[in-house]
C-alpha cells in the first residue's frame, strides 16, 4: 500500500530534530548575547538605584512633563507585549497556519514585554516600595483604591493581561517540554522537563481537554487584546489634556500595538531562524503573512494620525488646534517626522511581494518600525504634556542618563529572558507545527485533526 | 487501566491505529492511545463527546464577574467618595474590573480543570508509554490479564504494529 508521506515534506521527526537541536549546549554566540543582555540590565539597575538614592529629579522629568521616559517606555513594552496574544488567540480562532511557526516566539515576547512594562509604573513611583497601594486591600484608614480611575483600570487590565497570556503560555508549551523531556540527554535537563511537562503523555484524553482548554484560553484571550491597550490609551484619553483627550485612542492604540509587536516578532524571528537553520519551519510565506499584518496596521495607524489632525482642525478647538501644531513644527518635531517616516512612508515598500520575503529588507525594516513605535508614544505623551493649556506651564523635558540606563536596562532585562528562553524551552511549537503536516497515514483522507 | 500487564504496540501510521483501537474495544479491554499531536479520528473513536472543561470555564468566569462587580461596588460603599460627579456606585466604571475579572478568573478556572481532567501534574513512570509517542509515533496501550497477552499481542500486529512489547506492573 502507498503510504501518505512525502518526501519533499516537513516530517513529524524533522520537526523534533530541529527544534529540538535548539537546546542543546549552547555555544560562545549564545554566552556573549547572554552578557551583553545582563550588562544593560546592569546598566539599568545602576540608574533605577541611583534614582531611589537621590530622587525622581534625576530622571529628567520637570513640570509639567512629570509622565517622560517611563510612561513612554511603559506603553511602548505594552504594545509589543500585545501582538503575542494577537498571533497566539487571534489567529488560532481564525485557524490562519502562518502563525504556527512564529506563535511560540510571540507568546514568549508577550510575556517577557509585560514583565518588562510592568517595572515602569513601579520606576515612575519614586518609591516603589510602596506599589501595594494600587492594590484593593483595606488599609488602617478603610481607603479602598479608585475604581472609576484607568489608573486602576490599567492594573486590573495589564494584571489579567500577565497572568492570562502567562498561562496561555505554559499550556502551550507542555506538550512541546514533554517531547524535549523523552530526548533530554543531562541529568539536569530530565528533571527540569520532566517537572515541567507535568508528567504530560499526549494521551487521547488528555488531548481532548487540552484542545478544549486551550480553545477556551483562545477565546478568553482574544477580548484581552482588544481590552488591555484600550484601557492604556483610556490612561490619556479619560484626561482633558490637549491630544489625548480622544475617543480614537482605543482602536488607535490597538492598532499601533499589532504594528509594533509584530515588528518586534520579525525582530527576533530572523536571527533565530539563521542561527538554528529554521528556514524549512519559518518559511518565507511566513514573513510575507506578517508583513501584509504590517502593512494593514501601518494603514490604520497612519489613518489615526491623519484622523487627529483633522480632529483638531474640525473642532476649532485652540488648544487642540495649537498641540497639533506643535507636533510638526515644535521644538520636538523631529520625533514627530521621524514617526512618520517610520510608521507611515517605510512599511510602504511592503507593497512590492519581492520586500515581503526579503529577509534584510525586513530586519531593517522591522528595526525601524521599533524606533517609530517608540516615537509615537514620545509624542504622544511628552509633547502634548509640554503644551497644556496655559502658556505659562508650558515646558520642555531633559532626558537625564538615568532615563537612557533605564531605557537601556529594559532592554536587557527584556533580551536576557528571551536569550535564556531559546536555551531552555523550545523556541518554535512543535506539536502546533506538526499539526499542520499531513498525518502519517496508509491511505490518503485519514488525520484531519 | 485494569489488567496486571500493559501490551503497547507501536504504530507509524495513523489508519493502523485506529484499526488497533476497533479492535482492543472489540475485545471490551481497557486502552489509551497516544499520539504526538491531538487528532479528531482518535478523539471521536475513543472519547467521543465534549470535554467537561467547559463547566469550569463557565463557572470561573461567572465568578469573576460577580467578584469584580462585588470588589468594587463593595469597596466604594465601603469608602463612600464622590469623584468627577460620578456616583459612589458608578457602574460603567466597574465594567472593565467586572470584565477584567470575568477572564481572570475564567482563565484560571480553565487551567484548573485541564490539570483535574487531564489528572497532571503526575511525573511518574506510566507503563507502556515510550518516547517515541512524542515524536512521530502513534501507541496503543492495552491492560490485560496474563494469559490475553497473546491474543493482545496478535491482534496488535494483525492491526499493522511495527513493534509490539509487554510491560509490567499496571
Amino acid at each position: 500500500m502507498n503510504s501518505h508521506d512525502s518526501s519533499n515534506e516537513v516530517t513529524y521527526k524533522e520537526v523534533n530534530d530541529t527544534v529540538l537541536r535548539m537546546l542543546e549546549p549552547p555555544g560562545a554566540g549564545w554566552y556573549v548575547l547572554l552578557c551583553a543582555c545582563l550588562a544593560c540590565v546592569g546598566i539599568g539597575a545602576a540608574s533605577w538605584t541611583h534614582q531611589i538614592m537621590n530622587g525622581m529629579g534625576d530622571a529628567g522629568k520637570s513640570h509639567p512633563i512629570m509622565w517622560g521616559a517611563y510612561i513612554t517606555n511603559f506603553v511602548f513594552w505594552v504594545g509589543i507585549a500585545h501582538s503575542g496574544t494577537l498571533i497566539s488567540a487571534v489567529l488560532y480562532l481564525f485557524r490562519a497556519h502562518f502563525r504556527m511557526s512564529i506563535y511560540r516566539l510571540a507568546e514568549a515576547m508577550t510575556v517577557f514585554a509585560v514583565l518588562t512594562a510592568g517595572l515602569f509604573p513601579l520606576i515612575h513611583l519614586g518609591r516603589p516600595w510602596f506599589f501595594y497601594w494600587l492594590m484593593p486591600y483595606p488599609n488602617q484608614r478603610t481607603l479602598w483604591p479608585n475604581f472609576r480611575s484607568p489608573l486602576l483600570w490599567d492594573v486590573f487590565a495589564v494584571s489579567t493581561y500577565l497572568t492570562i497570556s502567562a498561562t496561555f503560555f505554559i499550556v502551550g508549551l507542555i506538550p512541546d517540554i514533554a517531547a524535549a523531556r523523552d530526548r533530554a540527554k543531562t541529568t539536569f535537563r530530565k528533571v527540569l522537563y520532566t517537572l515541567t511537562s507535568l508528567g504530560w503523555t499526549g494521551s487521547n484524553r488528555n488531548w481532548k481537554h487540552y484542545t478544549a482548554a486551550y480553545l477556551f484560553f483562545a477565546a478568553f484571550a482574544t477580548p484581552l487584546v482588544v481590552s488591555v491597550h484600550s484601557v492604556v490609551s483610556w490612561d490619556f484619553a479619560m484626561s482633558i489634556v490637549p491630544g489625548w483627550h480622544a475617543t480614537i485612542f482605543p482602536p488607535y492604540f490597538v492598532a499601533g500595538a499589532i504594528f509594533s509587536g509584530v515588528a518586534m516578532v520579525i525582530t527576533l524571528a530572523i536571527p533565530l531562524r539563521k542561527a538554528f537553520g529554521l528556514e524549512r519551519l519559518i518559511t518565507a510565506d511566513n514573513f510575507d503573512a506578517m508583513s501584509k499584518l504590517i502593512l494593514a496596521t501601518s494603514g490604520i495607524v497612519s489613518y489615526a494620525y491623519a484622523t487627529e489632525f483633522y480632529m483638531a482642525w474640525y473642532s476649532n478647538n485652540t488648544f487642540e488646534r495649537y498641540q497639533f501644531w506643535f507636533r510638526p513644527f515644535g521644538e520636538m518635531k523631529v520625533a514627530f517626522w521621524g514617526m512618520v517616516f517610520c510608521n507611515c512612508v517605510a512599511p510602504q515598500i511592503l507593497w512590492i511581494k519581492s520586500m515581503r520575503t526579503n529577509i534584510g529588507v525586513l530586519f531593517v525594516l522591522s528595526l525601524i518600525i521599533n524606533v517609530g513605535m517608540w516615537l509615537e508614544r514620545f509624542n504622544i505623551i511628552l509633547q502634548s504634556l509640554a503644551r497644556d493649556y496655559i502658556p505659562s506651564a508650558w515646558g520642555a523635558y531633559n532626558f537625564s542618563w538615568i532615563d537612557v540606563g533605564i531605557t537601556i536596562g529594559a532592554f536587557g532585562w527584556f533580551g536576557m529572558y528571551m536569550t535564556l528562553f531559546i536555551k531552555f524551552f523550545p523556541a518554535v511549537a512543535i506539536t502546533e507545527i506538526k499539526e499542520i503536516l499531513p498525518v502519517p497515514a496508509r491511505q490518503a483522507g485519514h488525520g484531519g485533526h | 487501566m485494569r489488567g496486571s500487564k500493559a501490551v503497547t504496540g507501536v504504530f507509524k501510521y495513523i489508519d493502523d491505529t485506529t484499526k488497533a483501537v476497533k479492535r482492543v474495544q472489540a475485545e471490551n479491554l481497557e486502552y489509551k492511545v497516544y499520539s504526538p499531536v491531538p487528532n479528531h479520528e482518535i478523539e471521536e473513536l475513543t472519547v467521543p463527546g465534549k470535554s467537561p472543561v467547559r463547566f469550569v470555564t463557565g463557572t470561573g468566569a461567572v465568578t469573576g464577574l460577580v467578584f469584580g462587580f462585588a470588589l468594587a461596588i463593595l469597596c466604594s460603599l465601603d469608602y463612600p467618595m464622590r469623584v468627577s460627579a460620578k456616583d459612589v456606585v458608578s457602574v460603567p466604571g466597574f465594567v472593565v474590573i467586572g470584565y477584567e475579572c470575568t477572564i481572570l478568573l475564567g482563565g484560571i478556572f480553565t487551567l484548573l480543570g485541564l490539570l483535574h481532567f487531564c489528572r497532571i501534574p503526575d511525573i511518574f513512570r506510566k507503563p507502556g508509554y515510550d518516547p517515541r509517542f512524542s515524536d512521530d509515533r502513534f501507541g496503543v496501550v492495552v491492560g490485560c490479564e496474563p494469559q490475553q497477552v497473546d491474543r493482545v499481542k496478535a491482534a496488535l500486529s494483525e492491526a499493522g504494529a511495527e513493534e509490539v512489547s509487554v510491560d509490567e506492573g499496571l
